[in-house]
């Protein structure tokens, strides 16, 4: 039982930062389908320059690196108005593509060593508490209402002297930090190592997660823990019946993705998106 | 005031530099580089082989997107379709008893089962795009996953080769390929890209000079007036939705007919990602489809045949992306220009 619950904060940990990084973005206004890019190629060079260069080193680059492509993102959409898809399914080639790069140009130092990355249970306090922060942040702060404000409609805002741009370039930097702590937990979580397509669709499940909460940084938090106990589940039933019937381990694979289809089908996106979401 | 174009100028020189930049980490000289690069997809036969056949898929699910992408549909889920497509189609030709001399019956019949199984996976997007109002593109995210997961399932378990001892499907019989269009030599063309050319050409005339055609493009560039002028945006939506999805489904048998010759896991290498980028550079035109179809298979085949210099082929994935941003750009400066 106590593995099943450290297990479940495990599991939720990078959910939990890359929904958070997604709710930063989204409440801005930004749709953003390139968290799974972010996490994916701050992992990458976290556990590489880490083990070239040091533990501070290597989440300083995971960090640049997932900051970097938010920037190319917010460029994308908000300078040259391209629709926020599109820019998100480039910038995921982009980091998909630089991932692979860097670990095959860098292959000997990525196998020779690994980085020496704080505890888990570091990672794990600071997802817990950046929600608890930002809901306080976005609910009671001047600056996290406007986040709002730009993000429910950015026309009104503008009238009310915003600027939806600055402040979404703003949202777009912190984004990119927490998915690229969500990627770094991950190579934390390995031994300090990264391996080819580690994220796994986790991006996409925490982007799921966000929109389950209602774009809603506590709601949302609940849905990662809920997901994320059902992966601690196929690990503990993993080859043994379930209930007495045989589950086969795709099943819980893909029953985060199931239950959102079943959610939507259900109109529950409708209602409760940021209105400004793809709009200026 | 900076020149309209400025900005654009800029960004081209930018996407440049960063990919000369990403030469520059190359250990091999680069004359060398390029000329490989060359070798590997245009300077033989069978490297022209190889460079028609990774068109192939991408001009298909690229006319798949494209014709979704023109009714304002981003459909995302044209790789889970295509997957889904693959593995039931296989199925059927493995499965579907018949007497020799029959197989190109039965081929049609994988391929209708392609098309069919394709357009139900994307079935479940169209409805909750156009009763629901649920973003198509999530909805697609999802249905991709799980369109993995389940083949994954399937190919591991109740459809793998009882034979072998990776996860996938038997072989199918010479017989049951599709024949090449023109093959001499080393150089070899499948009919399945005449069949994606057709497709293109195909598509522009229907959305040029059917009723239909017009409803579909109305509904994409304005769904307001498209709704005021009579047209049911929802059944548009509909219709849209799942012929991409059949298309895509349609572009898994033709995979596997044509090249693949079984189903297993990992079946895409992503092709339904790139295929957003073919049909986001056809822009409005789907001729374009297939000059775009070639340049994404190009670059594709080029990255292959890089690897053998140690150039990592994520090198080719970059550039692909950053093809797709600067598309992106031009597309929407031109529109907001009109505007």
């Amino acid at each position: 039982m106590l593995s099943f619950a450290t297990n479940t904060l495990s599991f939720a940990t990078p959910l939990i930062f890359a929904a958070l990084a997604g709710y930063l973005s989204e409440r801005s206004g930004v749709i953003n389908i390139a968290l799974e890019g972010k996490m994916l190629l701050a992992a990458c060079l976290a556990a590489i320059v880490g083990a070239a260069l040091g533990p501070v080193a290597g989440i300083a680059a995971g960090l640049a690196a997932a900051v970097g492509l938010s920037m190319l993102h917010a460029i994308a959409t908000q300078t040259y108005r391209v629709d926020h898809v599109v820019s998100g399914m480039a910038v995921n080639a982009i980091a998909a593509g630089a991932a692979n790069f860097v670990l095959l140009q860098n292959r000997d130092t990525a196998l020779a060593k690994a980085v020496q990355l704080p505890p888990l249970g570091v990672f794990q306090v600071l997802a817990l508490l950046s929600v608890v922060v930002i809901a306080l942040w976005v609910a009671n702060t001047r600056a996290g209402l406007r986040l709002v404000a730009v993000g429910n409609d950015p026309f009104k805002a503008r009238l009310a002297g915003l600027q939806p741009v600055h402040i979404r370039f703003a949202a777009l930097v912190g984004t990119g930090l927490l998915a690229g702590l969500g990627g770094i937990y991950l190579v934390a979580n390995s031994a300090g190592n990264y391996t080819d397509n580690m994220t796994a669709g986790r991006g996409y499940i925490a982007l799921a997660a966000l929109i389950l909460g209602g774009w809603r940084p506590v709601a949302s938090l609940v849905v990662c823990l809920v997901f994320a106990a059902f992966a601690a589940l196929s690990v503990q039933f993993q080859g043994q019946p379930f209930l007495g019937l045989a589950v086969p381990g795709e099943f819980w694979t893909a029953l985060p993705y199931v239950v959102t289809l079943i959610a939507l089908a259900l109109a529950m996106g409708r209602t409760r998106a940021p209105g400004g979401l793809g709009r200026f | 005031m900076k020149h309209p174009y400025f900005r654009l100028a800029l960004l081209v020189l930018a996407a440049i530099v960063a990919v000369a930049l990403l030469f520059t980490t190359v250990d091999r000289p680069l004359p060398e580089v390029w000329e490989g690069f060359v070798r590997g997809t245009t300077g033989t036969p069978i490297a022209w082989t190889g460079t028609l056949r990774e068109t192939t898929p991408l001009l298909l699910l690229g006319a798949g997107v494209f014709i979704a992408l023109r009714a304002g549909l981003f459909n995302i889920g044209i790789e889970g379709q295509f997957i889904v497509g693959a593995a039931c189609s296989t199925w059927v030709a493995l499965n579907v008893p018949g007497p020799p001399g029959t197989e190109p019956v039965r081929m049609l019949l994988a391929m209708l089962a392609g098309g069919v199984s394709g357009a139900l996976w994307a079935l479940p997007a169209a409805w909750i795009k156009a009763y629901r109002n649920g973003h198509e593109v999530i909805s697609t995210i999802m249905l991709n996953s799980i369109a993995i997961a389940l083949t994954d399932f399937l190919v591991a378990g109740p459809l793998k080769d009882p034979k072998g001892a990776s996860p996938s499907t038997a072989r199918l019989s010479e017989a049951m390929r599709l024949p090449f269009a023109f093959s001499q030599g080393n150089l070899q063309v499948s009919s399945g890209l005449l069949l994606g050319i057709a497709l293109a050409v195909a598509m522009y005339l229907w959305l040029r000079f059917r009723v239909a055609g017009y409803e579909l493009r109305l509904t994409g560039e304005n769904p307001t007036a498209a709704r005021a002028a009579g047209v049911s945006v929802a059944r548009v939506t509909m219709a849209a939705m799942v012929a991409s999805g059949a298309i895509g489904g349609a572009a898994g048998a033709i995979h596997v007919l044509a090249f693949e010759g079984r189903f297993y896991q990992g079946f895409s290498p992503g092709y339904g990602f790139d295929a957003l980028g073919v049909a986001l550079l056809a822009a409005g035109n789907s001729l374009l489809l297939i000059p775009a179809g070639f340049l994404f298979g190009f670059l594709t085949k080029g990255g292959a045949s890089l690897q053998v210099f140690g150039v990592p082929k994520g090198i080719t994935t970059i550039m692909l992306g950053l093809i797709i941003l600067v598309a992106a750009a031009i597309r929407y400066r031109r529109e907001s220009n009109d505007a």
